[in-house]
């Protein structure tokens, strides 16, 4: 494989809180290669929104920090760079597409105000190219009379529509990188389907990397290549996505993979859920994380915290995992 | 057409509120009020002197019908004459107005668009230390009196003391620059005592769209910061700051220019109201009372109509 | 049939009552963390003591009194001169601070109550004809300009000199009420209040005893902002001769000063300015404060 696209060593994120300073992101890495869509799943406050955010340079601060790592983009690290630096690069390398389109987009202005506002920034096109370049793009995310809709504003669409324009906002400078956080999630399922079928076309399309934020395993088995699980601020395994499904190596993940109903064969049993509660992140066992609620756990769990090493085709932070035979 | 009738409706739905503040300031201040019969009387009044003056105030009458006059006399805009100056009521307000107006106006506008600046300033630094130094200001702003900003502007720009530029007291506007010889000590008492308050408000009014999601898109965007904050956080704060700056217009017409024109002596529908306190002039009082009430209804419809040109999720059903 | 549903109403309020313990127990945290906020207290209880001592007579007693000679400057005897009649400066702008706690209280308190009562019935009974009356009136009170107001109750009430607190009251409780008003009907849809409804407790006990708690925060927040607006309209209005006519007040302080300033005696500005900046500014503070620590939601 080529050089990666992105590259994330030891990030380390953190928000001051009136209870104290918490680690959201607790020294992750992992790569992103050019054309290949990553999945980073987990649990909500697992701090796999905030990683998306961070390659943006769109933590919130205050009270947000990043308190260390680097996030090289094309072998640049974008960690320090100012203000008028990142602008630079959001929406021309690198794009994002947020978790709620009903707010994501400003409610005063049309769509196409708001598509030609960025067209006009990066591709210096006329305000007249920009509104054909708005239209044409409004089609291929598959709006139907996007003639007619450019002139509309937010409210008049429905929630899929306005997540195809944020999605069409996104493609409309041929961005390298598109981080997605949850851009299903608020959707109705049969929409669900839709938009996430169109993302994964446009993906290859375009020829995009893109980094697909979910806590949705069946939106990760759709339309990723590889996937990393992150549990409370740690990043626990990473693998291919078939081997993930087939072997779980973490026994958190093989946890979640248990917790998904199964499509067709016994319906009726009932799901197995992951005993206990996720940890406060203020008062962090010394350990690993999970094991409070781990039916693996050994002494040295409690002791020591397992880094990330390679495992057949994955890498998992564990010192006991789970084997699957082939 | 839709927005005629809209009007109407409005208009309308206004009348209770008429009703309402007519009743409240009649009550008080005519049929509580002091009894006028005496002051329009020489000494020593004969009986039917008493009782044609009674009958000429209108004192015999029922109350409904003295209510339903007061009504009338707003409905056609004749109040009648000042008892102190025998001046019609209608001259009186038709020469006082303008002249509250040119006093008011710059002091409002400017305090109004600086807290506007501040706040976005503030805003846009938020939590650091250009936030901090306003809002900090704001609080002491705030805390010094309409009456201290008065005397301590006088001692400082129109007094022996100070510099000794401006006028103590007076008024005129027949040139540009005797306008701005009167107008600049109040109009800068005026923006240095709404400053704090204006700037309070929009502040928090920003802040709170600064957290929406879709400033976080735009930033995603690359919007440059100028950009934002006008696209995306002042274009949507406009309802908010539409209302207050609209509503406020009737308050400072007469609370605020009452001090300001009483203080400096200009001849102002402030002033006017503040001898017609003075001396009980009910003539005066009904007709500012009831004008400002007709006022506030009128505020209203307007920011509705506002509300759909700012914000194009508003619908006037 | 009584004691269940009295158990009933205690199970359903327990939780509601115990949420609102942490929310006072944070709050007194936050507040006790916040510097400025417990400076400005600290500076209200001076001037509080101020005025107390004022009004058990331990001093600012001559403030009537002639003790010297016409706009005599400073000095150890009189501390900020004396005036055009040789009263001591002082000594009168001490005294008015017992004026200021007078007005402030009486208002805050009384504005405070009647906007609580009348804010949560008209919440309670949104939608309602006591709802309408209540928000006509608001309207109303809102559309009278203030002075006008003022001098309306004041000949109304022919001079009494409590005119003026009645004229505060009858126009400060209003934002209070609002506030109220928003607050309960957003949890009159909470589960313990639809509990009460369904086992029977009378609307105006559910009102009173469930609800109006639920909003001391806001009533809090909102005495201290009305406490405020109080002083400052008492001075304005003492100072146009609406207000304090028998007693002494920093508005007449002032009063006497415009002219005295021009002259370039500032004794009786400069004493009733700073002692009056001085309270409205720590309370300003103290009022922050507590929104600060009260008002979880609020963005800052």
């Amino acid at each position: 494989m080529s050089a990666p696209l992105l590259s994330v060593r030891d990030l380390v994120i953190e928000f001051t809180t009136e209870q104290g300073v918490v680690r959201a992101v607790d020294g992750i890495s992992f790569d992103v290669f050019p054309n290949e869509t990553v999945g980073l799943v987990g649990e909500s406050g697992c701090g796999k929104t905030v990683t998306g955010l961070s390659i943006l340079g769109l933590v919130p601060r205050p009270p947000g920090r990043i308190a260390g790592g680097r996030i090289e983009f094309e072998g640049r690290d974008l960690v320090g760079l100012d203000e008028s630096e990142l602008r630079a690069i959001r929406g021309r390398d690198i794009a994002m597409i947020f978790q709620e389109p009903m707010t994501a987009l400003n409610p005063v202005f049309t769509v196409g105000s708001q598509m030609t506002d960025v067209l006009r920034r990066y591709k210096g096109l006329s305000r007249r190219q920009a509104r054909a370049a708005a239209i044409e793009l409004l089609a291929r995310v598959g709006i139907p009379a996007p003639d007619r809709r450019v002139d509309e504003y937010p409210h008049q669409l429905s929630g899929g529509m306005r997540q195809r324009v944020v999605i069409a906002m996104a493609l409309s400078c041929d961005p390298k990188l598109i981080v997605a956080d949850e851009p299903t999630t608020a959707l109705d399922v049969t929409t669900q389907a839709q938009v996430l079928e169109q993302l994964v076309r446009l993906q290859e399309e375009f020829r995009m990397a893109m980094i697909l934020v979910t806590h949705d395993l069946g939106v990760i088995a759709e339309a990723c290549d590889r996937a990393m699980v992150m549990y409370c601020g740690r990043i626990v395994e990473q693998a291919p996505i078939e081997e993930l499904f087939a072997r779980p190596r973490h026994p958190y993940s093989a946890g979640l993979l248990a917790s998904i109903p199964a499509r067709v064969d016994d319906e009726r049993r009932e799901l197995p859920v992951i005993p206990g509660m996720v940890p406060d992140l203020l008062h962090l066992p010394p350990g690993c994380r999970f094991a409070d609620r781990c039916g693996r756990r050994l002494a040295r769990c409690d002791v020591e915290q397992p880094g990330l090493a390679p495992a057949g085709e994955s890498r998992v932070a564990c010192f006991n995992p789970v084997e699957t035979p082939r | 057409m839709e927005m005629l009738q809209y009007s109407l409706r409005k208009l309308l739905a206004g009348i209770p509120l008429i009703l309402g503040v007519t009743l409240v300031s009649f009550l008080l201040m005519v049929y509580f009020g002091p009894d006028q019969t005496y002051t329009l009387l020489g000494k020593n009044p004969t009986p039917e002197q008493i009782a044609e003056v009674r009958a000429q105030l209108g004192y015999d009458q029922p109350f409904v019908t003295r209510y339903a006059g007061y009504l009338r006399e707003l409905a056609t805009l004749d109040f009648g004459s000042s008892h102190s100056t025998g001046e019609p009521v209608s001259a009186l307000l038709g020469r006082t107005a303008p002249v509250s107006l040119a006093l008011v106006a710059p002091g409002f506008v400017l305090g109004n668009v600086l807290a506007i600046l501040l706040a976005l300033l503030a805003a846009h630094h938020r939590s650091r230390w250009p936030d901090k130094a306003i809002m900090g200001l704001a609080v002491v702003g705030m805390s010094i009196s309409f009456l201290i900003v008065i005397v301590a502007f006088q001692i400082v720009f129109s007094s022996a003391s100070g510099l000794n530029m401006f006028p103590v007291r007076g008024w005129g506007a027949s040139s540009l620059r005797e306008y701005l010889h009167f107008v600049t000590v109040p109009t800068l008492a005026i923006v240095f005592v709404s400053l704090g308050y204006n700037t309070r408000f929009y502040r928090s009014v920003i802040v709170e769209e600064m957290t929406r999601d879709h400033v976080r898109t735009a930033r995603a965007f690359g919007t440059p910061p100028a950009r934002l904050m006008l696209r995306n956080v002042l274009a949507n704060c406009l309802i908010p700051i539409v209302t207050r700056i609209v509503f406020s217009i009737p308050l400072i017409a007469i609370s605020g220019s009452l001090i300001v024109e009483s203080y400096f002596g200009i001849p102002g529908i402030g002033k006017a109201t503040y001898d017609a306190i003075m001396v009980g002039d009910q003539p005066v009082l009904k007709a500012v009372v009831g004008l400002t009430a007709v006022l506030f209804v009128l505020a209203q419809l307007f920011v509705d109509i506002l509300y759909r040109a700012v914000d194009p999720r508003v619908s006037l059903q | 049939m009584n004691a269940p549903a009295a158990s009933a109403v205690d199970a359903n309020g327990a939780p509601a009552a115990s949420r609102r313990e942490t929310l006072w127990h944070k709050a007194l945290w936050k507040l006790r963390r916040d510097r400025a906020g417990m400076a400005g207290l600290a500076v209200v209880m001076l001037y509080f003591l101020a005025a107390i001592g004022v009004w058990l007579g331990w001093w600012a007693t001559g403030w009537a009194e002639v003790a010297g000679g016409k706009w005599e400057a400073p000095s150890a005897a009189h501390w900020f001169g004396t005036n055009l009649i040789g009263q001591d400066i002082f000594a009168r702008s001490v005294y008015s601070i017992s004026t200021a706690f007078e007005v402030g209280l009486v208002v805050a308190v009384l504005a405070t109550l009647l906007g609580g009562v009348l804010g949560a019935l008209a919440g309670f009974f949104a939608g309602r004809f006591t709802d309408e009356l209540v928000v006509w009136l608001m309207g109303v009170l809102d559309s009278i300009p203030f002075y006008l107001l003022v001098a309306a109750i004041a000949f109304a009430m022919a001079g009494n000199p409590y005119a003026m607190h009645v004229a505060m009251i009858s126009t400060f409780w209003i934002t209070t009420a609002r506030l109220v008003r928003g607050e309960v009907i957003k949890l009159r849809q909470l589960e313990f209040v639809e509990a009460a409804h369904a086992i029977g407790v009378p609307e105006y006990t559910i009102v009173f005893r469930h609800i109006l708690p639920n909003t001391l925060h806001i009533l809090l927040v909102q005495s201290t902002i009305t406490f405020v607006a109080a002083i400052k309209s008492e001075v304005i209005l003492s100072f146009l001769g609406l207000g304090v006519k028998d007693g002494m007040s920093w508005g007449l302080m002032i009063a006497e000063s415009t002219i005295e300033v021009l002259a370039g005696f500032f004794g009786n500005f400069l004493a009733a300015s700073l002692l009056m900046f001085g309270l409205v500014m720590a309370f300003n503070f103290l009022s922050d404060a507590l929104q600060d620590a009260l008002d979880p939601r609020q963005v800052s």
